[in-house]
């Protein structure tokens, strides 16, 4: 049974992680090259985040010019001198459009790391101990669940003033209840396994059992849904600045830019460049979010394909 | 319309007793950035397009003529004139109701009669006598008395509503059956000015009685005509409104009995449409004339259509708080010089589009005492470096305020700021933009406690007196932390200019006012925002009036 495979294998190797082979069957060995890494689409999406990581890394280095200079004519459509035209003040969209990577790709790896560590923690709290903090820990999800995470999102950056600060943090608020569904339900089924009651007979604390018997458990699903959350996280932030609530002028943000552009539609390239940018950064993110779960949770990935 | 609220930010005011709202009517093409929305919007008006074209050629009139189809993004409350001070509530209202004074051709330096036959002030400028023509009748045929005026006066006054300013202090009594006499408490040259506002056009006394109208005190709350109002008009106007909904679409018909030469269309509908819409409906004759491009947008229809691009009477002004408890920076004289001349003026009128002008002084460049163009401030970035120093300033920091959901005929106010942004960074001074949602940044501003503001006054009537707001201890002064003591000179010259009553007289005084305050004080007018107005080549005639937009029953 597959939970006491897991217990023989903490106990006798001490906190390792699972292998995504640990729940495959040993008798059916899986032929070679049929890693998830090596599918188009994990390619494609991998290849996408490299570009924007790069991008991110040397912005300065390789955008042709000042992202925030105002010195060309307003509105020039994409030429070789500005390969994505320029916008209302004058400014290069190609280089706005490089910029745009460190804002969105940081905040949204962090916002969803905050999420994650958040929602997972209360989670787990919740599912092992049950009782009140059970309680307490669920309504607020639930209170949280139950609006739409842009209105509530919203919301929250009204609240506290429209700044990429409070943007993340709006983006936090809404995105941690379902880390913690996911977690508590996992951690609610295995709590009564075996592995579990034999280290709780051995006198291990509640917190001990969450460290180290369900850490293990607990971090490939949640590491799936992380990584499917970054688009989501990227779309969120992008939408708050399109709304004026996140990123501030001047700052080259994409969904800012997606603003500026739909004043005037007959300038197409302000809005369509960063919008592309969104696009494919939102679209890698799932393919990784997808290669993920294959990878690490075949299981949910079988189940899907069925 | 919520950018509405934002002519508040003129409320209060220079004239005693005007209330906190009045303003606020009077933001033409003031609109909350709601793309969502207007998308939305946007389809269902196409729909409505295809219904209404049909109309335009079913529709002749016995005087014949057809359709006119004006598109606009409404700010519209009320077809009362008594109450209306929005601006499509005021081009509406304008061919309905007669006014004693208008201004021909969008030339608001001058009023000239309309239903007075003339009109004589005293030489004190406190007793104004209004003759009115004979022949003028209203839609139902009844002619046009002293008595209606005087009627239609008190109860603008007795409403309190947004207009009631316009008659502060004015005393309205008919002389006779003809003559209508109008006193001021304290001398008032401006007054024929604000006659001339559609707001105080001139009701049928008789019916609007009828139905519920009051002229007396209290009519605020006992007056019921609006909804009277709202259904069948009861002006003098070439036009009569026979179907009023706020939300889409104000129609009018020609007043076959009107007194004066009838106007060529028979019909006019104004319908409320998105900008974004307007430029596709002109293009594709679905409508003839669109209000509310920017110009920005103006550019594609260039060629196809007529294009009028004219600047508004709308200044957008940046002030640095004078006040050294909010900010010793801005309060320092050589900063605020820096500030003035650091800035590049040109490079706004580029953000603001074809057809804006940079703003020579604070009063709009169309009004009497207006200052000269040529004595606008042209940026000196030495001259801005030099002030700098001299404030022994090393790359001071300040905080900038704006609303930045709002856009003025096509300006978006974060747009406008990025670029003073980036202007001043040239001489030396880094500015950190705030903004924030009108409402909160009104409250910022209101309370004076902006170190800088980027802000926006629109006219509230055609004249340079309603500027003196801006002169220290005055309403907007004190939201630049400017008190009354702190420039005697620029003072005594708003009292001087606020006391002639001369023609001549007013305007020098208005213009010396004007280049005092381009020397020194908090505040630095950077331009006036250009109108759009785009038609049908089929239209003829057509004019832009800074009041009113276009004159409906001129075209031809």
């Amino acid at each position: 049974m597959n939970a006491t495979r897991l217990f023989l294998g903490d106990r006798l190797g001490a906190d390792r992680t699972p292998s995504p082979d640990d729940d495959a069957p040993r008798r059916k060995p899986r032929r070679a090259g049929k890693s998830p890494w090596r599918s188009p689409l994990a390619v494609t999406g991998l290849a996408i985040i490299g570009v924007f990581l790069i991008a991110a890394v040397f912005a300065s280095l390789i955008s042709p010019e000042d992202p925030l200079a105002q010195k060309w004519p307003k509105y020039q459509s994409p030429s070789g001198d500005h390969w994505f035209g320029t916008d209302q003040l004058g400014r290069d969209i190609l280089s706005r459009v490089i910029h745009g990577t460190r804002i969105s790709l940081p905040l949204a790896l962090l916002l969803v790391v905050l999420a994650m560590v958040i929602g997972t923690v209360l989670g787990a709290v919740a599912g092992y101990f049950g009782g009140w903090i059970d309680m307490v820990v669920m309504r607020c999800a639930d209170l949280v669940l139950a609006f739409p995470a842009i209105i509530l999102a919203m919301a929250v950056v009204a609240a506290l003033g429209p700044n990429l600060t409070n943007a993340v943090l709006a983006v936090v608020i809404v995105s941690w209840p379902t880390y913690a569904r996911v977690v508590r339900g996992l951690v609610l089924t295995l709590r009564q396994s075996d592995f579990v009651q034999a280290d709780r007979l051995l006198g291990a604390s509640g917190w001990r059992v969450l460290a180290v018997d369900l850490r293990p458990n607990l971090a490939g699903p949640v590491a799936v849904l992380a990584a499917l959350d970054l688009g989501n996280a990227v779309l969120l932030l992008s939408g708050l600045s399109f709304l004026g609530l996140g990123a501030q002028p001047p700052a080259a943000e994409w969904g800012a830019m997606v603003n500026a552009g739909s004043a005037n539609f007959d300038a197409w390239w302000v809005a369509v460049f960063p919008g592309a940018a969104i696009l494919l950064s939102v679209l890698a993110f799932n393919f990784l979010g997808d290669t993920l779960r294959d990878a690490l949770d075949p299981r949910t990935a079988r189940a899907i394909r069925k | 319309m919520q950018g509405n609220q934002a002519i508040g930010d003129n409320s209060g005011s220079t004239t005693a007793g005007r209330s906190a709202g009045s303003r606020s009517a009077r933001r033409r093409a003031v609109r909350r950035a709601a793309a969502p929305v207007a998308v939305t919007v946007a389809a269902a008006m196409m729909l409505a397009a295809c219904g209404g074209a049909k109309k335009n050629t079913d529709d002749k009139g016995e005087g014949g003529g057809g359709t006119l189809v004006v598109d606009t993004s409404f700010s519209l409350k009320t077809a009362d004139p008594g109450r209306t001070f929005e601006p499509t509530g005021i081009m509406v209202t304008r061919p309905v109701y007669d006014t004693l004074l208008t201004f021909a051709n969008g030339d608001v330096t001058k009023p000239v009669p309309l239903l007075a036959s003339s009109y004589e002030a005293s030489p004190d400028a406190k007793t104004f006598t209004f003759p009115l023509r004979s022949e003028a009748k209203f839609s139902d045929g009844t002619p046009v008395t002293a008595k209606d005026v005087v009627f239609s006066f008190n109860r603008v006054k007795n409403l309190k509503g947004n207009p009631a300013f316009l008659l502060d202090g004015v005393t309205a009594t008919a002389k006779d059956e003809h003559t209508v006499v109008l006193t001021t408490a304290a001398a008032d040259p401006a007054l024929p000015f604000r006659i001339a506002t559609p707001a105080l056009g001139v009701v049928n006394s008789k019916t609007v009685a009828a139905h519920g109208g009051s002229d007396a005190a209290g009519a605020d709350q006992g007056d019921k005509a609006e909804q009277f109002l709202n259904g069948d008009s009861q002006g003098s106007g070439p036009y009569k409104i026979t179907k009023y909904d706020v939300s889409t679409e104000v129609i009018l018909t020609r007043n076959e009995n009107y007194w004066g030469t009838k106007p060529k269309y028979a019909k006019v509908v104004v319908r409320n449409v998105p900008a974004n819409t307007q430029q596709l409906n002109v293009l594709s004759g679905e409508s003839q004339i669109s209000l509310d491009m920017s110009p920005d947008q103006a550019v594609k229809v260039k060629g196809q259509a007529q294009v009028l691009q004219q600047p508004t009477p709308t200044t957008a002004f940046l002030f640095t708080n004078d006040n050294p408890a909010i900010s010793p920076t801005t309060s320092n004289k050589d900063f605020q010089e820096a500030v003035r001349y650091g800035l590049d003026y040109k490079s706004l009128l580029d953000v603001a589009g074809a057809g804006s002008a940079q703003a020579a002084g604070i009063v709009p460049s169309f009004f009497t005492g207006a200052l000269d163009p040529g004595k606008a401030i042209q940026r000196d970035v030495p001259r801005a470096k030099a002030a700098l120093a001299k404030a022994g300033l090393n790359n001071p920091s300040v905080d900038l305020y704006y609303a930045s959901d709002v856009t003025i005929n096509g300006i978006n106010f974060g747009d406008l700021a990025a670029r003073v942004q980036a202007n001043l960074k040239e001489v030396g001074i880094n500015i950190n933009l705030k903004p924030a949602p009108t409402q909160t940044a009104l409250d910022s501003y209101r309370n004076g406690s902006e170190a800088m503001g980027l802000w926006w006054w629109q006219a509230d009537y055609p004249d340079a007196s309603d500027y003196l707001a801006f002169t220290p201890g005055e309403l907007v002064s004190l939201r630049a932390g400017w008190k009354a003591e702190a420039n005697p000179e620029v003072s005594g010259l708003a009292q001087k200019a606020k006391t002639a009553t001369s023609d001549t007289e007013r305007v020098t005084a208005y213009k010396q006012l004007q280049e005092a305050m381009n020397k020194t004080g908090p505040f630095m007018p950077l331009l006036q925002p250009a109108q759009v107005i785009a038609a049908n080549n089929s239209v003829k005639n057509l004019r832009y009036n800074p009041i009113w937009y276009i004159d409906v029953d001129k075209l031809g």
